[in-house]
């Protein structure tokens, strides 16, 4: 018998259809000779045969199987992977396949040899250039015992571009966005993925990129990721400036937990408007930004969606300015997430606690007295839940987008007809340099079985949040208390909707602390995210 | 001027260097506008925007006039009733078409110059210094094809244009030297706009252009407009600072960059002692070779009334004229 591996079946499976010639029996026993077995084995099946009894045949194959189990469960199977042989890749790479079986290929137990092979297929599959890849273990030859061949099988896909267009949110966007995109897999055969996009982002941002992901680039373990991309945004009506970038994304190191990027970028600031403050007049024009993030995350809660147990902690490190050109943008950005969710038992209660925080700061010869880059600080405000949004301090219900902060007044513009001087025009938001928000969430299921079936639940919030300057020699009147003084805060409660496309909420907010400038509206708000 | 009661005017200009308050041939007559209006106003630099047609600008409190608004900084002072030095010469007919004449022939020139047919170094210098090296160079050819297109130069015209925008140079020079003669200013004997525009074109011309440039060559070659040039800067750039504070680069930081601005203008400020030195030798090897002639003529000539035969004595003073071109 064949022992197959397949990413669709469970682990171990019985192919009933398998060789007759004592392969089933050398597995299931496993220690010592494979040879001798498979003599007494065979004339144990002729005389089955002789029997002709496809009943008792089967009953014979369901006991061996059985006390193969118990031999796994109970003792180390002891073997060696004789060979390893791979098929049906007319594109891909040898070396490519080759460099996931290292684990298969030291293996001394049926155990580890089973493990590892669950792995690798799950390696396989995530590449995203297989139609189906499939592991079998054989027996080595017959002059070898105790050895195992293995034999992987995989399907190609027979169309390598693909089209895509849906609604995502990336992590290091604000904003869901709409995104349509072609990929190309495994162009060159080592796995590669090729695609082009066009991103057109809620918050007027529109990208058009393309990138390139390796599964194993020189040796390293995880994935390797470059993207090329030209992004447009438009702040105008918020902080009247347009900001453009060219850049060179890299993912260098990409697990579960630690995430590393390169990042090249030129932007330009521009303002069309020609409204704009002074603050931001003094920041448009170029500039080279070449930075390294560094992201850890732990998030054991049970949902992203709707967390009712566990925590989750998240804390990006930027720097800038990593070219010895001191011309570049030079600064020092730090975001910290905390999140809890405590279940309370009935009807899926949960409260869901969680606080962030962010601080930027030049670095370089006076940066003490140098404001830090427009783009790169924080601003607070928008209507996205703060229970699935991890990002630094971002959110605060009840207020606009950017609508809290420090604000500067724009341009006057001198109405001669009247011969008085017009009302200012607006101010601009030009953001902090420390902020820090904080939330309270009590979610619940609601009465009816009807909205429980489909999952829609009610909650009831409380957010505060704040921002402030540290630059060109502010922090020398930073205070504490001021600073805890000038929290912004609101409160109230609404209905999540989740749907296949996305997550909608219908909350009713109250501003329960505001500051002239800023932009808190008491009221009935929608906002949506992606699922 | 209602709004500059109480706050300070800020002329906000490319970074200085080439021993110019400021190095762009925009911003200078707007510096030097300010100067003659004896406005006190604060200098401060945008280094990261070589490419905006907003630079110069004039802010004061909320109050902005952009360049490419109005026909400019010094249309929107006028029109906005904050400075207006031209205000009684609207009606002199030549006033204009000085104006238009610097503002469009002059301007070209100074574009063809530092963009066209230089090796760029000035250019480099002036406006991406203080980027980095990929962005500057991009936004460098990116400008030099520009200013190609505003000026109609096509590989086929290349040389004819050339010569029509020297011929145009050199026309403008005569013009404005014949108009000049020997007055301190322009029109009326007072500073107006004409001299802003034109004293910044020549300042420009004189100390930031290398001295192979052509345009340099054809200036010197009006010596009234050289002396004008020098005598006014004398006057208003250097002796007059109590009436504005011009701070030593880097002013407030308008940006995050650039702390190389002291050596660079110490630099450009040895040369300049250089080259004043230079030009005060040969007005005085000229002077002394005048009075040598004259002695020799005046001791030539008593000779012969004393009846010695003179013979051929006659120098041709034209010759020693020609050596001394400035």
């Amino acid at each position: 018998m064949a022992l197959k591996e397949n990413q669709e079946e469970p682990p171990i499976s019985e192919n009933p259809n398998g060789d007759e010639e004592g392969g089933e029996e050398s597995q299931a026993d496993g220690v010592g000779d494979f040879e001798d077995e498979d003599e007494d084995e065979a004339e144990e099946e002729d005389e089955e045969e002789e029997a002709g009894s496809e009943k008792s045949r089967l009953a014979e194959d369901g006991s061996k199987l059985e006390s193969m189990f118990r031999r796994l469960a109970s003792e180390k199977v002891k073997l060696r992977v004789h060979d390893v042989l791979i098929k049906g890749n007319t594109k891909t790479k040898d070396s490519l396949i080759e460099a996931e079986l290292e684990a298969i290929k030291n293996a001394t137990t049926m155990q580890e040899l089973l493990k590892a092979a669950g792995i690798a297929n799950h390696r396989f599959h995530s590449f995203g250039i297989f139609d189906s890849v499939g592991i079998t273990l054989d027996c080595g030859p017959p002059e070898l015992p105790g050895t195992v061949n293995v034999i992987v099988d995989v399907v190609e896909t027979k169309n390598p571009l693909t089209g895509d267009l849906g609604i995502f949110t990336k992590p290091e966007a604000r904003t869901w966005s709409l995104e349509g995109s072609l990929k190309l897999k495994n162009l060159f055969g080592y796995g590669d993925l090729w695609d082009g996009s066009l991103v057109y982002g809620w918050d007027q941002s529109s990208e058009i990129s393309a990138g390139v992901s390796l599964p194993r680039f020189k040796g390293m373990v995880t994935p390797m990721l470059a993207r090329v991309s030209l992004l447009s945004q438009d702040w105008l009506k918020f902080s009247s400036y347009k900001e453009r970038s060219l850049g060179l994304n890299l993912g260098l190191i990409s697990t579960k937990r630690h995430d590393l990027t390169y990042n090249l970028l030129w932007r330009t600031l521009t303002d069309p408007s020609q409204m704009s403050s002074r603050a931001v007049r003094r920041q448009l024009g170029h500039g080279l930004l070449s930075s390294l993030k560094y992201t850890f995350r732990i998030d054991n809660r049970n949902s992203v969606l709707r967390p009712t147990q566990g925590y989750a902690f998240i804390s990006t490190s930027q720097i800038g300015g990593l070219v010895p050109d001191y011309r570049s943008l030079r600064f020092l950005r730090q975001e910290i997430d905390l999140r809890c969710a405590i279940p309370l038992g009935f009807y899926r209660t949960a409260l869901n606690l969680g606080i962030s925080g962010g601080v930027i700061f030049p670095w370089g010869n006076g940066a003490l007295s140098m404001p830090s880059s427009l783009p790169e600080r924080f601003f607070l405000g928008g209507n996205s839940s703060p229970v699935c949004t991890l990002g630094g301090p971002t959110t605060l219900l009840g207020f606009k987008s950017r609508g809290l902060g420090p604000t500067e007044p724009r341009r006057l513009i001198r109405d001669k007809s009247n011969g008085e001087n017009s009302e200012t025009s607006g101010r601009d938001v030009i953001g902090g340099d420390l902020a820090v928000t904080a939330f309270a969430d009590l979610s619940f299921d609601l009465p009816l079985k009807l909205f429980r079936d489909a999952g829609i639940h009610g909650h009831v919030f409380a957010c505060a949040g704040n921002l402030t300057k540290l630059t060109e020699k502010e922090f020398r009147k930073f205070s504490f208390q001021k600073f805890l003084d000038s929290f912004r805060s609101s409160a109230g409660f609404g209905i999540i909707v989740p749907t296949k496309l996305f997550r909608m909420e219908v909350n009713y907010c109250y501003i329960l602390k505001q500051f002239e400038h800023d932009h808190g509206r008491t009221g009935v708000q929608f906002s949506f995210s992606a699922t | 001027m209602d709004e500059l009661d109480n706050q300070k005017l800020t002329l906000v200009a490319r970074k200085p260097c080439f021993g110019l308050p400021t190095a762009c041939p925009s911003c200078l007559p707007v510096y030097i506008y300010l100067r003659f209006a004896q406005v006190p106003f604060d200098l401060s630099f945008n280094l990261i925007h070589p490419d905006s047609d907003q630079i110069p600008y004039i802010e004061s409190g909320a109050y902005v006039a952009y360049n490419n608004e109005k026909g400019g900084v010094l249309e929107s002072l006028k029109e906005d009733g904050i400075i207006d030095l031209d205000s009684q010469l609207h009606a002199i007919p030549e006033w204009l078409s000085m104006k238009v004449m610097i503002s469009t022939w002059l301007e070209e020139a100074i574009m063809y110059e530092l963009w066209v047919c230089s090796d760029g170094s000035s250019a480099k210098k002036i406006y991406y210094s203080d980027l980095p090296w990929p962005i500057g160079n991009i936004l460098y050819f990116k400008q030099i094809h520009a200013v190609k297109q505003l000026l109609g130069i096509t590989k086929d015209n290349a040389e004819r244009r050339e010569e029509e925008i020297r011929r145009r140079a050199t026309i403008a020079y005569g013009a404005l030297s014949t108009r000049l003669g020997e007055q301190t200013f322009f029109f009326e004997n007072r500073p107006s706009g004409v001299d802003a525009l034109f004293l910044g074109h020549a300042l420009f011309t004189l100390q930031a252009l290398p001295d192979t440039s052509v345009l340099r060559s054809k200036l010197l070659e009006h010596s009234n407009l050289v002396q004008y040039a020098e005598k006014l800067k004398t006057e208003f750039m250097e002796a007059g600072s109590s009436s504005s504070s011009v701070p030593r680069f880097p002013a407030e930081p308008s940006s995050s960059t650039s702390r190389r601005g002291p050596s660079n203008w110490s630099s450009k400020a040895k040369s300049k002692p250089k080259r004043e030195k230079t030009e005060e030798e040969k007005t005085f090897r000229r002077r002394a070779k005048y009075f040598l002639v004259t002695q020799l003529v005046a001791v030539l000539v008593f000779l012969s009334l004393l009846g010695v035969s003179g013979g051929d004595n006659e120098v041709d003073l034209d010759d020693e004229d020609d050596d001394y071109n400035y």
